[in-house]
Parts: C-alpha cells; sequence; structure tokens
C-alpha cells in the first residue's frame, strides 16, 4: 500500500492522459491527481490549482512534472521549496508513473533514487538498445 | 506449482505484462508459446528486448513449450507462461500441462469476434476453445491488470 499522494503536473492536457494511460497499464490509481496548465492561465492561478491537487495536512507528496524549467515544474519547484512534504521531479514519463503508482510503503530516498532510474532506464534507441542486450 | 500467471494475450509481452504481472508475481521468467513466433528470429527478438533486463524470454512452439512449461511447473521459480491463443492453451493442456488457471488478459475486437468483456472480445471457435478448457479441470478468469478483480469466464458464457 503506497502512504503518499502523487500529483502529474504539466502542460495541456498530458498530465490527464498521463494519468489515463498509466491506468491502461496499472488499473484505477488511487490518490493520484493531475494538474495541467492551459494555455492562458497565469502562473499564480496554476499555483493556486496545484496547491489544491496537493491537498493540506501532513502526507508526504510526490509531484510529476512533465519538464524541468516549465511553468508547472517552477511552480511546483517552489512551493516544494517550502514545504519538506512535498517532493518534485521533472522530466517524468510514463515508466515512472506507473513505478510511483504502484510503490509500496513511504516516499523515502529510495524511492525516488528508483524512480529517477526507473525514468532512464525507459529511454532507449533500438540499435543501441539491442546492441547491448544481444550477445 | 510455480507457473503463477498462465495467460493468454494476443500482445504477448506489453506494457500490462512488464508493468503489472511481473511486478505482482515476482517473476524471474517469461515463456512464450507460439508456433508462429518461434519461427521468426525477428520476432523473437523483438519480445525477448521488451521484456526488463534480468528477466529472460523463452520462446517456444507447442512441443517444445508443453515440456518446457511441465518443467518448470516442477521447479519453484515463479514464471509467466504467454500464448496468443485459446488454442495454443488448450494444446499446452492437452499436453499435459498442470494449468490450475488460464488468465485472459487480451483478445482484441475484429469481424466475427464478439465482445466478452470490456477489452476481451472471442471468436465462436475460441469461445468452444475455451469450454473445452474449463472441461479439462482449468478454470478460465479475465483479469486484465494484477489489480483487476478476476472474473470468471464461465459467468459470463451466454452458452450460445
Amino acid at each position: 500500500m503506497r502512504s503518499f499522494r502523487i500529483v502529474i503536473a504539466g502542460h495541456g492536457t498530458l498530465p490527464a492522459a498521463l494519468l489515463a494511460t498509466a491506468e491502461l497499464i496499472c488499473g484505477e490509481i488511487g490518490d493520484l491527481a493531475a494538474a495541467g496548465l492551459r494555455p492562458t492561465e497565469t502562473p499564480d492561478h496554476y499555483a493556486e490549482e496545484l496547491r489544491a491537487a496537493i491537498g493540506h495536512g501532513h502526507r508526504r507528496v510526490l509531484v510529476l512534472c512533465d519538464l524541468l524549467g516549465g511553468t508547472p515544474y517552477n511552480v511546483a519547484a517552489a512551493i516544494c521549496r517550502r514545504s519538506s512534504r512535498v517532493v518534485c521531479v521533472a522530466g517524468a514519463n510514463l515508466p515512472m508513473v506507473v513505478e510511483a503508482a504502484l510503490a509500496d510503503g513511504a516516499l523515502n530516498d529510495q524511492l525516488i533514487e528508483r524512480l529517477l532510474d526507473v525514468g532512464r532506464a525507459g529511454i532507449v534507441e533500438t540499435e543501441r538498445h539491442r546492441a547491448r542486450r544481444v550477445s | 506449482m510455480s507457473l503463477r500467471l498462465v495467460r493468454i494475450d494476443d500482445r504477448l509481452i506489453h506494457g500490462q505484462v512488464v508493468a503489472s504481472w511481473l511486478r505482482a508475481i515476482g517473476a524471474q521468467r517469461i515463456v512464450i508459446v507460439d508456433d508462429a513466433t518461434a519461427r521468426d528470429e525477428f520476432l523473437r527478438e523483438v519480445l525477448t528486448l521488451a521484456a526488463p533486463e534480468g528477466v529472460p524470454v523463452e520462446v517456444h512452439d507447442v512441443a517444445s513449450g508443453a515440456a518446457r512449461c511441465s518443467e518448470l511447473a516442477r521447479t519453484p521459480e515463479p514464471v509467466i507462461v504467454l500464448a496468443r491463443s485459446p488454442r495454443t492453451m488448450l494444446a499446452l493442456r492437452q499436453a499435459g500441462v498442470p494449468i490450475e488457471i488460464v488468465d485472459v488478459g487480451g483478445m482484441g475486437a475484429g469481424p466475427g469476434r464478439r465482445r466478452l468483456h470490456k477489452t476481451i472480445s472471442v471468436s465462436p471457435e475460441e469461445i468452444r476453445e475455451l469450454r473445452e478448457l474449463e472441461q479439462l479441470g482449468t478454470r478460465v478468469e479475465i483479469q486484465i491488470v494484477a489489480d483487476d478483480r478476476p472474473i470468471s469466464f464461465r459467468s459470463l458464457d451466454s452458452g450460445n
């Protein structure tokens, strides 16, 4: 049982689509919200939306952002700097969302490292991947 | 009995198998039984590379697959067995592979196929083959991902 909440933060419809796609793979995912930045939305308004998605209380929250340096990430990083219960990751991809969704237990250093590893391991170019794996 | 998951899935190895089932079962090995794939070196390689590193993929035709599955069923190693069709699964069962439950995880739609449940569609012939599996004492269940509640084929099979 996962003890932390997940929020996917990103541009446009990507967060909602990433959530829906992860559910195709894992089945229904509880305690996960998607917050997409709309084209006309101000960073301040998006910050409100993201804070609402993160929720109040003391539970730890993992915010998976689509793009390092984009507004969703910048807003999430600012929230994370002010609140030690929020962990913010940029460059989220489907393997990372699935890994986080199916994680067991707490949002600790070990899990954060694993998420980063899984995200990187899922990025390959077919010929190089093949050369490395096929002897 | 270590054939932890014996699954009919026309996509063989894909996201649901890799992300949901491998983890849920802690499987260390995937055994694919499929005559066409066993003959095709390119397909074999694509499937081998689709599994995570450290999870070996074996591809067998029905004859060698039956022997291999029976052998693995006697070891404690957790294994996932995948076949594309009820026909292959029936052949394995008839060859004596001990299969307690067949999981129907992926059978796509198409002409001449009717929807059985959610994304699972079947042809009349496949319905007959699934019924035959049940007659041989194998339970047929639909469970697309590990977190889903399994649904018995019998409860969905209207009898036509």
